[in-house]
C-alpha cells in the first residue's frame, strides 16, 4: 500500500500555515493534557487511601462548651459526656481526642531520636488519646501495648506536651528506625524523651494537603486527654448497621446530661464517610476542573482539525476530482487526508511530548510535583492520534464522494 | 477499443427530463485518431467523460477494450481508468502543490507500482515530451504548453490503451497549440488509439477521422451520407 508520504509533505511544505498551526495546537494539548491527567490520577489515587479507621461504623462529635469553666472542670464534662455515650444502644466504645484523621487541621510536631540534634529527623501529626483511643478507631497494634488507664494524663493547650509512652505508627516506626524493633525505644517529641510502648498497623494524618503527604501516614499518639475551652472531639464507634441511629440519639444524650453546649450544625454530627467527602472535595474539584479543562482542549483541537481539513478537501475538490480521474479510489483519497493528518498530528505529538516534559519539569520545580510517568505520556500520544484521525475522517470521507467527473469542470 | 451502442445519459430533476446523449452509437478501432466535433452543447464533453469513466451513462451499452463496463462497481472503474485510459485535459489539471516528477508519478503509484519501475516510466515519458530537464519544477514555473506537455507525459506513463484529450489545446496560444498537435500525431503514429474532443475543425482536420455529434447524436462524417445529403441542403438554401 502506497502511503505517499513524500508527495504529502511536499504539498504540505507548500501550504505551512494552517499545519503548523494545528501542529502547535496538537503540542500544547499534548503538554496539558499529559500533566492534567497526572495530576487528576494523583489527586483521585489519595481519595480511596484507607486512614486505618474501621471507617464504616465511626462517627466523630464537636462539641463546643458555652460559658467559662477551668480545665479539671472541663475534662470532668469530658469524662461525663464519654460514660453518656457508650451507654447509648448500639454504641461499641467512644473515645476523645484533639483531632481525627483527615480532619484537616490539628497538631503536628517535629520527631528527633537524640536530644542534641539540630534538626528533626521527621515531622508527625500528634493525636491525644486515652486508653479507648486504638479500640475505638479499630485500629490493629501490630507490636507492643495499648494505653492503659493509669498512663492518661490530663493536660491543656498551654502546658508542655511531654508525654514518657507513647504509641507510633509503623510508617513512623520505620522512618525513625528503618525496620528495626521500635518498641522500647526512646523517641524525642517537641524536645522531651518517651519510650514507644506500642506500634499500630496504620492511621493517617489529619491533613491531606499536599504539604503533608511526606508524612502522611506518620503519626505519634500519646497518652493524654487535651483539654481546651474551645471544645473537643468525641469519636465514637457503633456496633455494625447502628450508625444512624447513634448519630441521632447522641446529640439529644449529650443535651440532655448538660445543655450548656453548641454543635455546628453542618461540622457537630458527623459519619466518617462525610468527613471523608469533606477532606476531598478540593481535590475532587480540582480533578473535575482538569478534567473539563482537558475535555475542552481536545475539542477545541478537534474542531481545528475538522476545520483546517475541511477548508483543504473544499480548496482542493478539483485536485481530488484529477486525483481520481487518474484512478485513485475512494479508499486512496480518504487515506490520503488521513496519511496527511498522520504527519501533521506526528509532528503536533513529538513536539507535545518535549513541551509535556519542559511543563513537567517546571511543575516539579515550582510546585514540587512528580515526575511524569511514561504511561501519561503514551496515553496522551494514543488519545491525540485518535484524536486526530477520527476528526480528519468526515472531511476524508466528504474528499472521497467527490467525483471524478470533477476534473472536468471548469474553475 | 471503444465501442457505444445506442448508449443514452439523462440528467433529471422534478420537472424535466434532459438528454445530454440521445441513442448514441461511437466505434472507435485500435491505433485510430477520432476528432469529436460539435457545437457547444451538443453532448461532446459528456460522451468524453462516459467514455473515460469519470460519469455513468443511463442506458445502452459501452465496451471498453472488451470490456462491458455498465456493470462494473466505482473500485473498478478506478483501476480501468488508471491502467487502460490517459487524459489529457484543456486545462491542464496539474497538481499545482507537486513538481513535475511527482505529477506523472499520481497515476503510477495508484497502480502500486515499484519506485524503481516509475523512476524509469517518468523520465521517458519526460523525455518523450522534451521535459525531462525540468523534472524538478513546479506547474507555476512552467509555460501553458509546456504544463500541457507535462499533463501528456503524466497521460503516456501509464502505457494507456485509450487516450482521451478534451480540447488539449484550448488554453494555448497558436504556437505552442501547434507543438502539442505534433506530440499527440507522433504518439498516434507510434500506435497509439487517441480520441480527442475539439471544437477546432483545423485541429479535426489532422486527425484519421471527425465524429460530429450535433443534439447528443452522432454523425460519422466518414460513414454517413445522410449527413452529406443534410449539409448539402442546407448549402442549397
Amino acid at each position: 500500500m502506497d502511503m505517499q508520504v513524500g508527495p504529502i509533505l511536499s504539498a504540505l511544505r507548500r501550504h505551512k500555515a494552517g499545519a503548523v498551526l494545528i501542529a502547535l495546537q496538537i503540542a500544547l494539548t499534548l503538554a496539558i493534557l499529559c500533566n492534567a491527567l497526572f495530576i487528576v490520577h494523583q489527586r483521585l489515587s489519595h481519595l480511596s487511601e484507607p486512614t486505618g479507621l474501621d471507617e464504616a461504623n465511626i462517627f466523630v462529635i464537636q462539641n463546643e462548651w458555652v460559658g467559662k469553666a477551668s480545665y479539671a472542670q472541663l475534662d470532668a464534662e469530658a469524662r461525663a459526656d464519654l460514660e453518656v455515650l457508650r451507654r447509648l444502644p448500639g454504641v461499641a466504645d467512644v473515645t476523645t481526642s484533639n483531632s481525627y484523621p483527615l480532619r484537616g487541621a490539628g497538631w503536628d510536631d517535629g520527631i528527633r531520636l537524640h536530644p542534641d540534634q539540630l534538626t528533626d529527623t521527621t515531622g508527625a501529626t500528634v493525636y491525644f488519646a486515652d486508653e479507648h483511643f486504638v479500640r475505638t478507631l479499630g485500629l490493629k497494634l501490630v507490636a507492643g501495648r495499648d494505653f492503659r488507664a493509669g498512663d492518661i494524663g490530663v493536660m491543656a493547650a498551654q502546658d508542655r506536651l511531654d508525654p514518657s509512652q507513647v504509641i507510633v505508627t509503623r510508617a513512623l516506626a520505620d522512618t525513625l528506625f528503618h525496620g528495626d524493633t521500635a518498641v522500647g525505644r526512646t523517641l524525642y517529641l517537641a524536645g522531651s524523651p518517651a519510650t514507644i510502648v506500642g506500634v499500630v498497623d496504620r492511621l493517617q494524618a489529619q491533613s491531606v494537603a499536599r504539604w503533608a503527604a511526606d508524612f502522611a501516614h506518620r503519626v505519634v499518639i500519646v497518652p493524654r486527654r487535651l483539654t481546651s475551652t474551645l471544645g473537643t472531639y468525641y469519636i465514637v464507634r457503633t456496633h455494625p448497621g447502628q450508625l444512624a441511629a447513634a448519630m441521632r440519639a447522641a446529640p439529644a444524650a449529650l443535651v440532655a446530661r448538660n445543655p450548656r453546649r453548641m454543635f455546628d450544625p453542618r461540622m457537630g454530627v458527623l459519619s466518617f464517610a462525610q468527613v471523608r467527602e469533606r477532606a476531598y472535595e478540593s481535590d475532587r474539584g480540582m480533578a473535575t476542573l482538569m478534567g473539563v479543562i482537558s475535555a475542552v482542549l481536545l475539542a477545541i483541537t478537534a474542531a481545528g482539525i475538522v476545520g483546517v481539513t475541511s477548508f483543504r478537501v473544499g480548496q482542493r475538490r478539483r485536485q481530488i476530482g484529477v486525483r481520481r480521474a487518474l484512478g485513485a479510489t475512494r479508499h486512496d483519497i480518504v487515506r490520503y487526508f488521513l496519511v496527511e493528518n498522520l504527519l501533521v498530528s506526528g509532528s503536533g505529538i513529538l513536539l507535545g511530548v518535549l513541551l509535556a516534559l519542559a511543563m513537567n519539569l517546571w511543575l516539579i520545580l515550582r510546585f514540587g510535583m512528580q515526575g511524569l510517568s511514561p504511561a501519561y505520556l503514551a496515553a496522551g500520544v494514543a488519545v491525540l492520534l485518535l484524536l486526530g484521525q477520527a476528526a480528519a475522517l468526515a472531511p476524508a470521507l466528504r474528499a472521497s464522494r467527490v467525483p471524478p467527473v470533477e476534473a472536468t469542470r471548469a474553475g | 477499443m471503444l465501442k457505444m451502442t445506442h448508449l443514452s445519459k439523462v440528467y433529471r430533476t422534478e420537472v424535466v427530463e434532459t438528454y445530454a446523449l440521445r441513442d448514441f452509437n461511437i466505434n472507435v478501432k485500435e491505433g485510430e485518431f477520432v476528432a469529436v466535433t460539435g457545437p457547444s452543447g451538443s453532448g461532446k464533453t459528456t460522451f468524453l467523460t462516459i467514455a473515460g469513466l469519470l460519469e455513468t451513462f443511463t442506458g445502452g451499452h459501452y465496451h471498453l477494450d472488451g470490456i462491458e463496463v455498465s456493470q462494473l462497481n466505482d473500485n473498478a472503474r478506478s483501476k480501468i481508468r488508471n491502467e487502460k485510459i490517459g487524459f489529457i485535459f484543456q486545462a491542464f489539471n496539474l497538481i499545482p502543490d507537486l513538481n513535475v516528477y511527482d505529477n506523472v508519478e499520481v497515476p503510477l503509484r495508484y497502480r502500486g507500482m515499484k519506485a524503481a519501475e516509475r523512476k524509469q516510466r517518468i523520465m521517458d515519458a519526460l523525455e518523450r515530451v522534451g521535459l525531462a530537464s525540468r523534472a524538478k519544477h513546479y506547474p507555476a514555473e512552467l509555460s501553458g504548453g509546456q504544463q500541457q506537455r507535462v499533463a501528456i507525459a503524466r497521460a503516456l506513463a501509464g502505457s494507456p490503451r485509450l487516450l482521451l484529450a478534451d480540447e488539449p489545446t484550448g488554453n494555448l496560444d497558436t504556437q505552442m497549440a501547434r507543438g502539442v498537435m505534433e506530440l499527440l500525431e507522433e504518439i498516434h503514429r507510434e500506435g497509439a488509439t487517441i480520441v480527442m474532443v475539439t471544437h477546432d475543425p483545423e485541429l479535426a482536420a489532422r486527425a484519421q477521422r471527425n465524429v460530429h455529434i450535433i443534439d447528443g447524436q452522432v454523425v460519422d462524417l466518414a460513414e454517413e451520407p445522410r449527413f452529406h445529403a443534410h449539409n448539402a441542403r442546407v448549402a442549397d438554401a
